[in-house]
């Protein structure tokens, strides 16, 4: 069994993207369960991350949890790229070996479009299934159980064949901590790096980017926003006058 | 002209609301472009009854997606069935909810589709170069505004909760076409994604629903035993519940049914206190319809706050306490 996790650097706080933490975990939770039952064929948990060169931190830290191999596609930009062309990118890593298994987290914290792992399955013409909070691999390994999260408290219970691609959510797992031992090591590990050139054919060139950014704002008010003066005791007294007088209290 | 396309979001062949808050937007599409024709895209085992239905009441005109396979959601069913249509049709824009389905199979669709994809679409502008879409990042600090490259057509998904549905003119009655389309699994004849069951969490969440008055905590409380300053802090108000945003359901903290925000409890309270809740776009799309909301945080920079009637900058706890010391009193 191999399988690939995707992860990306925060760029709100620099670490590790939260979801792709718990990815990583389900991924070596998975593997444990594979190892306890005895086969002989391995399972191998690699990762795969994009960015600047000093993104390598966070493949570190998946050795640190564990990971067995990791892939660093180096791109010069810093700050935001679309979800296509980070599928893209990660599509053509993902070609160089067959996995079985694919996930990701179900969204960055920093975008929060949840868009990468559905279109890096189309692109390898993979069944996906995004919002994965439980997971099951089947007996022969062929197939994997799943429930995915729907709206008001529902799940659905899903079997898919394997190779596929999982989006996991927050809540599946606690993702472990790197062990020290495991940090040291992962030091001298090695990153096997590829820049854009090596990913795409000159023929079919780099990924053109189908949305453009074109600024940042500030979002809007949609209420008064009445913010309370005064020491700790005045505001207090302050709530509950106003919530007396509109009855509340 | 090209057509903008409105994907219906179905559940147990029933038309959901957020079908109209995504008609909204397209008609929000059309004005700006100044051109377009919408077409409401039905996919269904037997669409016939409700795209008749969806033409009376809505005035526009309706397509339904018929095959034997559309009966529940299942993506690669989705994926397939609506690139088949959507090419005989080349539209400039597809909408749909950015819902548990709608952000399953949108993204892929736009691949196969060579389309744009923006996610979690909260509002819809223009500039002299054509129409811009807005969308939440950074934990809901910022909106970025995103165009699709030029001459692609783009599919979008919208934030739940945020298109006001129009009052549709249904004086005229929409057109209703039927197209009907064959699944056909790769290769085997095996569908690569079984449905065993759907399995619910938790039925009770009618504690939250009939709440006159929430009290909900965030990850800001900091630990776990700071919830029993919550309860407390409830208790000041009658008919009062203890709502959570989603962290501390995922952390293990407390039971789902507290839980408020797009994959719980959307609640309507006459007061919503939201206490050490940053106030990410999941959030506030389950608690925006509360009649006053009051935040405290310690962060004067939170997202709450520009959703708030009343702001206190302070630490939870000490505040908690010195409102109780006020409340006892009186």
């Amino acid at each position: 069994m191999k399988s690939l996790i995707c992860i990306k650097q925060s760029n709100e706080s620099g670490e590790m993207n939260l979801f792709d933490t718990h990815a990583i975990e389900e991924a070596l939770k998975l593997k444990q369960k594979f190892e306890n039952r005895g086969y002989q064929e391995d399972f191998s948990v690699d990762v795969v991350t994009i960015g600047p060169s000093e993104n390598s931190k966070i493949i570190k830290r998946a050795f640190g949890m564990g990971a067995d191999k990791g892939y660093h596609v180096i791109t010069k930009e810093r700050g935001y790229s679309f979800s296509f062309e980070t599928a893209s990118r990660l599509a053509a890593v993902a070609k160089k070996e067959s996995y079985d298994l694919i996930l990701t987290g179900i969204m960055s914290q920093d975008l929060m479009a949840g868009q990468t792992g559905p279109m890096l399955a189309e692109i390898l013409n993979l069944p996906c299934v995004t919002g994965v909070v439980k997971t099951e691999l089947a007996a022969d390994n062929s197939s994997i159980k799943v429930e995915q999260e729907m709206e008001n408290g529902f799940r659905n219970g899903l079997e898919i064949i394997l190779p596929a691609v999982l989006t996991i959510q927050a809540g599946i797992n606690t993702p472990r901590y790197p062990t020290l031992s495991r940090m040291l090591a992962a030091g001298k590990k090695e990153i096997m790096t590829f820049n854009e050139t090596d990913l795409f054919s000159k023929k079919t060139g780099a990924v053109q980017a189908r949305e453009i950014f074109v600024s940042m704002e500030d979002p809007q008010k949609t209420r008064a926003g009445h913010l309370l003066q005064g020491s700790l005791a005045d505001k207090a007294k302050q709530l509950f006058t106003v919530l007396h007088g509109k009855a509340l209290i | 002209m090209k057509q903008i396309l409105v994907i219906a979001e179905m559940l147990d062949g029933v038309i959901q609301p957020a079908t109209w808050e995504i008609t909204a937007a397209a008609a929000k599409i059309k004005k700006l472009k100044e051109s377009g024709q919408i077409k409401i895209i039905i996919p269904s085992d037997d669409p016939l009854p409700i795209a008749k239905e969806t033409a009376k009441q809505t005035g526009m005109d309706v397509i339904g997606l018929k095959s034997n396979d559309l009966k529940d959601y299942d993506s690669d069913v989705y994926k397939q069935c609506l690139f088949k249509l959507v090419k005989t049709i080349d539209p400039s824009h597809i909408l749909t909810a950015h819902t548990s389905q709608g952000r399953d199979f949108a993204p892929g669709l736009a691949i196969s589709f060579n389309a744009a994809s923006i996610a979690c679409v909260n509002e819809i502008k223009k500039d002299d170069k054509g129409l811009l879409y807005s969308r939440s990042v950074l934990g809901n600090t910022k909106n970025m505004i995103v165009r699709p490259a030029e001459g692609i057509p783009v599919v979008l998904t919208l934030m739940p909760g945020v298109f006001q549905p129009d009052n549709f003119n249904n004086q005229k009655k929409g057109r209703v076409e039927i197209c009907e389309i064959a699944f056909d699994p790769d290769c085997s004849n095996t569908r690569r994604i079984r449905h065993e069951k759907i399995l619910q969490k938790s039925c009770e969440n009618k504690t939250l629903k009939g709440a006159k008055i929430i009290v909900s905590a965030g990850r800001g409380i900091g630990k776990k035993e700071n919830l029993d300053a919550i309860f407390k802090f409830a208790q000041c108000f009658s008919s009062s519940a203890v709502g959570v945003s989603r962290p501390l359901v995922d952390m293990g903290w407390i039971g789902y049914e507290h839980q408020v925000g797009i994959t719980g409890a959307a609640v309507s309270p006459r007061l919503y206190i939201a206490c050490g809740i940053s106030g990410s776009s999941q959030h506030l799309a389950g608690m925006k319809d509360a009649r006053f909301v009051v935040s405290i945080n310690n962060n004067p920079d939170a997202p709450i706050f520009r959703h708030s009637d009343l702001c206190i900058v302070e630490d939870i706890d000490p505040f908690l306490q010195a409102f109780l010391k006020v409340v006892q009193t009186k």
